[in-house]
């Protein structure tokens, strides 16, 4: 889950790292209490990169200038994104600029830290990164070793190992994937201080993160409206621009399965895992929300049954069938309680096909052609 | 041999849970020498005629188990897999989705410094077949014979194990490594360990989109096996920056394209399949001894 510039300041004060006297607004009218004189910075906050480039970010040297921007950015759209609110903040006096991150490495299977000499960059894009692993326990020296590589000494060099000290933490405790400051700021005064922040909440840690309970809704703006609602549900959708609906159990075989639709002629529609061990109930709503979307032609379902049983699945094509008796559909399903699930079958009008290239063909057929051929 | 064999015993981590009961039966069933459970506060009871214990040391003292298997829910496994590495077993097989990667890099992190040894988490588990099932894989579909499987997904190992079987392929041993970014055992220790292994002819690697591991396999390969390997990636339409039902199964900054580990593999003289069933045919022409169906 990722965070709004503004959450992830805020948990960086929480945690003793500086940030600029932000304030939120989400009406051009509430510029007129901000008490910090100008220029003023406006951010839009989003939930997409590329934020500046975009053009989400202004400065007003007066509050005329502010009022006609933020209304303005406020209804600005990046990357299908809306704005969700501003962030005003007086304009930083800056000497330099670095970026300073924790992240998981997975290739060490460790935390890392990544920082570098320039600041607001794409860190994929830098040459001059620097790496810092924390193969066991984190110990401070990690963070003073990380702000000697970066080339500090002095009062500087305690401070940057302070903020990466205060940032791990944070990592730690919060259950983070990235927790990220770019740029981290050094001011004429020598203070340093969090210009702007990125934070990624593991989907998994959300759990026992208790501060995080009810947010994931209001944070999926990088999903589409169905992708949203299947990730609430618990369930795995990503949507594509194709026109076969694809639902499997096991996130591999989803995956391969959208692989042999293209490899055999057809556009995939979107990838969901069902999961492993699937009821009849979560089925059913897998099976609605593909049906849902209106490029669909057929739906292609592919089970093969380890934990998860056939005859549960066959529960939900039954009732799926009396609600969407002409739907086009594949259906390919092995494995646990097979021989029950064909039985359910037997009326619906669905032929089972135990050959997993050969659903795959149908599918293709079905969707390349008028008539529905899945269809005894 | 691979990992385990018909004389393994084994021990259940949560073995009263719903998933723990029911796949320990599973495994009963099976063959496999599932001889004790664990349940904090439930020592003393009995499940599927194995006895429960409160602590993996007592289990393990009073069984002559090596192995344990973890079927505890994601924010326990931590606890879970410290108190199997700590009472001395040899392997610890975490069967739970879900857990917290930060978790899972302590657990890593402890296993590696105790010389533990862990698959998964997030996996299917391991089976010898004929002699050793550990965690879900369905047993059914699997039967004994020359190929040996490494696979970071559940599913997709059945689907080729199937694939294989059906056409009179049985295997060695199919390891399922679990499909998180953060993982015990790798492609490149079970590589060697099959590369070692008599059993074992042909060498099938089912990867997926995300991370460099494929990538790293292929490179060792080239230099250290010797016995053919089969290389299928899935993924090879998905989109990038989107995490497709694994943890691990996301292209982030251009990086774990299903692009660049098929070219890394082919670079690497392995063969490439571009489909499950693929790999079935690619595995034919490797096998020395005539196939009988």
């Amino acid at each position: 889950m990722n965070l709004y510039e503004y959450e992830a300041k805020r948990i960086f004060a929480e945690y003793g790292i500086t940030t600029s006297p932000g304030v939120r607004i989400t009406k051009p009218e509430e510029l007129r209490k901000i008490h910090f004189g100008y220029p003023l910075t406006l951010k839009c906050q989003v939930l997409v990169g590329g934020r500046g480039k975009a053009g989400g970010i202004k400065f007003a040297k007066d509050l005329k200038e502010g009022e006609s921007l933020a209304a303005q950015l406020l209804a600005l759209e990046i990357k299908g994104c809306k704005t969700e609110s501003l962030l005003i903040e007086p304009k930083a006096s800056i000497k330099r600029e670095l970026y300073l991150a924790v992240t998981l490495d997975r290739g060490r299977g460790c935390p890392i830290f990544i920082g570098s000499a320039e600041g607001g960059i794409e860190i994929e894009s830098s040459e001059n990164v620097i790496t810092v692993p924390v193969p066991g326990k984190f110990q401070p020296y990690i963070a003073r070793d990380l702000a000697k590589k970066l080339g500090f000494s002095g009062a500087l060099f305690n401070k940057i190992a302070d903020c990466a000290t205060k940032l791990y933490k944070l990592f730690e405790e919060l259950d983070l994937d990235l927790a990220e400051i770019n740029p981290l700021v050094i001011t004429e005064g020598d203070d340093v201080l969090a210009l702007d922040g990125k934070i990624i909440v593991n989907d998994d840690a959300i759990g026992r993160q208790k501060r995080f309970t009810g947010w994931q809704e209001k944070h999926l703006t990088d999903m589409s409206v169905r992708e949203g609602r299947a990730k609430l549900a618990g369930l795995n959708l990503v949507e594509l621009d194709g026109n076969i609906g694809i639902i499997c159990n096991g996130a591999g075989l989803t995956m391969a399965t959208m692989d042999m639709v293209k490899k055999f002629g057809g556009r995939p529609a979107n990838f969901l895992d069902a999961g492993g061990g699937s009821d009849a109930e979560k089925t059913l709503f897998a099976l609605e929300i593909v049906n849902e979307n209106p490029d669909i032609e057929v739906i292609l379902l592919n089970i093969l049954g380890g934990i998860t049983a056939c005859d549960e699945v066959a529960k939900a094509l039954v009732e799926f069938r009396k609600k969407h008796p002409n739907r086009k559909m594949s259906v390919r399903l092995r494995g646990n309680n097979q021989d029950v699930a064909a039985k359910m079958l037997a009326d619906s009008g669905l032929k089972l096909i135990a050959d997993v290239e050969a659903a795959v063909k149908d599918a293709v057929a079905q969707a390349n052609s008028k008539t529905p051929v899945g269809v005894k | 041999m691979i990992l385990i064999d018909k004389n393994t015993k084994i021990i259940v981590q949560g073995v009263t849970g719903k998933m723990g009961a029911s796949h320990t039966k599973r495994m009963l069933e099976y063959g496999t020498k599932i001889v004790g459970g664990v349940t904090p506060g439930k020592g003393g009871e009995s499940i599927h005629g194995i006895p429960v214990f409160d602590t993996v040391a007592e289990a393990m003292s009073a069984t002559g188990a090596t192995v344990s298997v973890i079927f505890v829910p994601p924010y326990l496994c931590l606890d879970a897999g410290a108190e199997a590495i700590d009472a001395g077993c040899e392997l610890v097989v975490v069967i739970t989705e879900g857990i917290p990667p930060q978790d899972t890099a302590k657990l890593i992190a402890h296993a590696k410094a105790k010389g533990t040894r862990v698959v998964g988490p997030n996996c299917p588990g391991l089976i010898t077949p004929g002699q050793c099932l550990i965690g879900i894989l369905p047993g059914v579909i699997f039967k004994p014979g020359p190929v040996g499987m490494i696979s970071r997904s559940g599913t997709l190992t059945y689907e080729v194990a199937l694939g294989l079987t059906d056409a009179g392929l049985g295997q060695s041993t199919c390891v399922g490594i679990g499909g998180d970014p953060i993982k015990g055992l790798g492609y490149a220790e079970l590589l060697t360990a099959f590369n070692d292994d008599p059993a074992t002819e042909v060498i099938v690697l089912i990867g997926e989109i995300g991370g460099t591991a494929e990538e790293e396999a292929a490179a060792f390969i080239k230099e250290n096996i010797r016995k053919p390997v089969v290389a299928y990636i899935a993924g090879q339409t998905a989109p990038p920056g989107k995490r497709m039902g694994h943890a691990g199964a996301i292209i982030s900054g251009g990086k774990g394209t299903a692009e660049s580990k098929m070219k890394a593999f082919k670079d690497a003289g392995v063969s490439v399949a571009t489909t499950p069933l693929e790999v079935v045919d690619a595995v034919k022409k490797c096998c020395k001894q005539p196939v009988t169906k």
